[in-house]
């Protein structure tokens, strides 16, 4: 059975090895969660992807077809390393599509190594701006958000103690110190500031802890499955306060939680209605799966648009698609007219762009209730 | 106020902790198995009530038979067909673990699949709390839970006292040769305690459904839970294991009066390290069954 | 090409490390552990902050991961000296589950979920590895010496001692053998050992953070040693190879819809575990053994 099993590795693999090399696309990677407990994420985040590169064949954007070559980082380091070493090493992609602060992490090296750029256009540490050279991020990180979120909160709607429940990452780390900082800068005040564990899944008694501090809003720094539950329980349990949270209450999850109605969070502006890449987007997104876009599927769109553009302007200029041209073309030019606007990468590959803040309404993108600003 | 509505919270967790943990205690004590695939059966039964009941909008009492049955069917083909034939040939208690292991990964990922990988749960006012007392909130679940896990307890414990398989089911555990000289097919006995320990999760992954809600790696955290009920209650008491879902219900959530959140799930573990190397035999299992 | 299967085979040497040092408790002594993992992740961490904090080379950090993870796995030890069988697989369950919480909040140390980044190259002699080739032959150096390690143990006397205990644990004290000290070193040599792999993983991947040293690494381990055999010298390794294979296997095969890729690669690898459990619980290597005898 042993033998068996490695022939038939084998054969595959020479078969594939064969099919590949008589492709004629180009290819770019993604290094997404397909599977295990985030793997909503990776199929979100892919198919915005997807639908970017049916976009560019349909309008014949490069001088082949483009096609994704999707890899299971199962959102954990050490399978986001194997996925990227074959990404890099065996499909010789010069572009890869990552997700999630402790997979880019993982993988940056490997990239800067190999002069492959990684983009991210879904996890939110600030620490993602510091992955060297190649790793981009085409979604302002936390600490923007929250720079316009807390005088908002503060401020225009006169929400002014406040309860965080924050989940023990970088992330919710950084939402915490963010919010310590800027929320008594607008003129509020920190009522508690509860840090729970990744995998939890009961709140009943986080909630009657923070019911016992009776804020004006409750701010919640989570993701995934769980988000949904702390929002559910708190609601439950006696907590019926405004709730807000930083960019992943645009899951489609949340969007359709009945308990988050309402709910407030910032995303980068994106007018879905704005004529041209945005509207077209909007419109095929609900044709395919009948759901409004959130901001996830703007930031994977315009990620692949990026690689398209810049690949783009190399072909018209007579180089060769690889990692290092890409970073030069975007060095050289790095704005781009994009879903949400205009994006214009820093130098350090993170880009800024006007944040707008939504409010839950049961659509995918919910309503927009603060038109987009620059984080100060 | 805010002791008593962690107690509160705390007895309504331990429900669904203790008819978890008195399944698998059931199970584990009759028949030796170390049923891992317990947590399969609860991802089984509560996906299946949730998608009849809320996604198909077909009425509570038809989707809790139905994951009645499927978790029971589960029991049983786990039984038949895999550990049975694993004690045929060594059943070495490892390797029944990990074959029971494998097919939690299985159904995990076969649940992900059909199912989707976002969280599942089920809308009922039951688990919108009212404040009985300034600053206590309880719901209706968390007496239904309590009143389930009772009434659930009573009836088994009648069951296994009164009845001949129940009696059998008792004495597979201690003596599986007497069984057969009384007539009973070992084999049978065991497919009893399997299916009514299958069967006793349904209310629990119901009540989870409606309160924390389901997602597909829910079956493992339940498993880890289940067995530390078990061992701190003790290998071979159902009784115990009942106390020990309780006691386990109650730590979690009491924790948070002084330890901050993330060290309650820490708290649990603890408790179970201690209590294996102080007193294995838990709080009422046999001392013998220590080694 | 080539730096992908380099890839793979640095994992795949250090995973049989893992892999080998688990057999040697629970293949050949029978102490069932779910808490490998936690080794493992001593190893890294300790390798780690000798190097970044204390500039070490690779082998005073490796040297300084297994005494530490030496000194822990004698809390391992503790319950193994009171209890057999699922009662020890409990025990180690539970230290393993506090274990991740330690590692998730001592941030100061272990960086938490966001873990330790840009951990320096391994040096050796004054040569810094940067090259995955090169850091291949450091890694598959260490698996051999390993193997050597315990290959020396198993047949050595002390060796006899823990199958003796293995099988018969009443028998074997009976026969004057000192239980506690026999069970203690064994699961003190396991542990350290297993650091070794944790001390390459850290130099190797630049990055470590603690959701590489979970509940799930070290059932996957378990799996290792089950599968490919347990009380043999290869079977480990086999399942090492196999076990991370298949994922890397399963992504060649074209026409898996690229959302359920992951999920057929984890129904497979546990129908794998099943099967194999049912038709040859012996592992792919190990001899079948006989049925037990009725009590």
């Amino acid at each position: 059975m042993r033998l068996v099993r490695s022939l038939l590795v084998v054969a595959a693999s020479l078969a594939a090895l064969s099919a590949a090399k008589a492709q004629d696309v180009i290819k770019i990677g993604a290094d997404l969660p397909m599977s295990g407990p985030n793997a909503e994420y990776g199929e979100l985040f892919g198919a915005a992807a997807n639908l970017a590169v049916e976009h560019a064949n349909a309008d014949k954007m490069l001088s082949k077809k483009l096609a994704i070559q999707f890899e299971d980082s199962q959102a954990t380091p050490q399978q986001g390393v194997v996925a990227m070493n074959k990404l890099v090493s065996v499909e010789k992609v010069p572009f890869v599509l990552s997700a999630f602060t402790g997979v880019s992490k993982a993988i940056a090296p490997i990239g800067d190594k190999a002069k492959v750029v990684s983009v991210n256009g879904g996890g939110i540490g600030p620490d993602l701006a510091e992955l060297g050279d190649y790793f981009w991020n085409v979604i302002p990180l936390v600490n923007l958000e929250i720079r316009v979120m807390a005088p908002y909160m503060v401020q225009e709607r006169g929400f002014k103690k406040i309860a965080l429940i924050y989940v023990d990452d970088p992330a919710g780390e950084a939402v915490n110190k963010e919010l310590e900082q800027n929320v008594p800068k607008a003129g509020g005040q920190m009522v508690a500031q509860l840090q729970i564990p990744r995998n939890a899944q009961q709140f009943t008694s986080i909630a009657a802890k923070v019911r016992e501090t009776n804020p004006d809003l409750v701010f919640i720094a989570s993701f995934g499955a769980q988000q949904a539950q702390i929002i559910k329980q708190l609601r439950d349990n006696g907590v019926p306060q405004q709730l807000a949270s930083y960019s992943a209450f645009a899951s489609p999850t949340v969007a359709e939680l009945p308990e988050a109605k309402g709910a407030l969070f910032p995303s980068q502006s994106v007018d879905w209605k704005a004529a041209g890449m945005s509207e077209r987007v909007a419109r095929d997104w609900k044709a395919k799966t009948g759901k409004e876009p959130s901001a996830y599927v703007a930031n994977y769109y315009n990620a692949v648009m990026v690689f398209v553009k810049l690949a783009q302007a190399l072909e018209k200029g007579g180089q060769p698609i690889n990692g290092e041209n890409l970073l030069k073309q975007r060095k050289a030019n790095g704005t781009f007219d994009l879903v949400g606007g205009k994006m214009e990468f820093l130098p350090n590959g993170s880009v800024s762009m006007p944040i707008q803040i939504n409010e839950v309404d049961g659509t995918g993108a919910g309503k927009i209730v603060k038109a987009g600003t620059m984080a100060k | 106020m805010l002791l008593l509505q962690l107690v509160i919270n705390g007895l309504q967790l331990g429900a669904i902790y203790a008819l978890t943990a008195v399944g698998f205690s059931l199970i584990f004590g009759a028949t030796k198995v170390f049923h891992v695939a317990h947590g399969a059966a609860f991802t089984i039964a509560g996906y299946l009530f949730w998608w009849i009941y809320a996604v198909l909008h077909v009425a509570w009492p038809v989707a809790a038979l139905v994951a009645v049955v499927a978790s029971v069917v589960f029991g049983l083909a786990m039984e038949r067909f895999v550990y049975r034939p694993i004690q045929r040939h060594e059943g070495a208690f490892f390797t029944v673990f990990i074959a029971a292991f494998g097919m939690q990964i299985i159904v995990q990922n076969l649940t992900g699949t059909i199912f989707g990988r976002g969280f599942a749960s089920v809308t009922t006012s039951l688990s919108r709390s009212v404040e009985v007392l300034p600053g206590l909130f309880v719901a209706p679940v968390a007496w239904i839970s309590i009143l389930v896990a009772l009434v659930f307890f009573v009836a088994l414990s009648l069951y296994l006292s009164r009845t001949h398989i129940g009696m059998a089911m008792r004495a597979l555990s201690e003596n599986p040769d007497l069984i057969r000289v009384f007539g009973l097919d070992p084999g049978r006995v065991a497919q009893y305690a399997f299916g009514i320990g299958s069967a006793i999760v349904v209310p629990s992954a119901i009540l989870t459904a409606m309160t924390a809600g389901l997602n597909p790696a829910i079956g493992a955290h339940v498993m880890l839970i289940s067995l530390a009920a078990t061992i701190v209650g003790g290998i071979g008491s159902l009784r115990g294991a009942a106390c020990g879902g309780f006691l386990l219900g109650l730590a979690e959530n009491v924790a948070l009066w002084r330890f901050d959140p993330q060290w309650s799930e820490a708290v649990t573990f603890v408790v179970l390290f201690l209590f294996i190397v102080f007193r294995p035999a838990g709080f009422f299992g046999r001392p013998h069954a220590a080694k | 090409m080539w730096a992908y299967v380099v890839n793979l085979l640095v994992l795949i040497s250090i995973n049989a490390i893992l892999a080998v040092t688990l057999n040697f408790i629970l293949g050949y002594a029978g102490i069932f552990s779910i808490a490998h993992a936690l080794f493992f992740g001593i190893g890294a961490y300790g390798a780690t902050f000798a190097a970044m904090k204390l500039g070490a080379d690779f082998v005073s950090a490796t040297a300084f991961g297994m005494l530490l993870a030496a000194l822990i796995s004698l809390a391992l030890a503790l319950p193994a000296l009171r209890v057999r069988g699922e009662y020890f697989v409990a025990a180690s369950l539970g230290l393993q589950m506090f274990a991740i919480t330690v590692f998730t909040e001592w941030k100061s140390v272990t960086g938490g979920i966001g873990g330790l980044t840009n951990i320096p190259p391994a040096r050796i002699l004054g040569f810094e590895l940067t090259e995955p080739a090169h850091f291949l032959v450091l890694s598959l150096a260490c698996l051999a010496v390993i193997i050597i390690i315990i290959r020396a143990l198993v047949r050595s006397s002390f060796g006899r001692s823990l199958k003796a205990l293995r099988d018969d644990e009443v028998a074997a004290s009976a026969f004057g053998k000192n239980v506690a000290v026999i069970k203690t070193m064994a699961v003190v040599v396991s542990s350290s050992l297993a650091a070794i792999a944790g001390s390459l993983y850290a130099f190797y991947l630049s990055f470590i953070n603690v959701e590489s040293f979970v509940l799930e690494t070290s059932i996957q381990l378990m799996a290792m040693v089950i599968i490919g055999g347990t009380a043999t010298l290869f079977g480990p390794i086999i399942g090492a190879i196999l076990i991370l294979l298949l994922p890397a296997g399963l992504s060649y095969i074209p026409h898996l819809p690229a959302t359920e890729i992951g999920s057929i690669q984890q129904i497979l690898y546990g129908l794998a575990m099943v099967l194999l459990m049912i038709y040859r619980p012996g592992g792919l290597w190990g001899f079948q053994e006989k049925p037990k005898a009725n009590a």
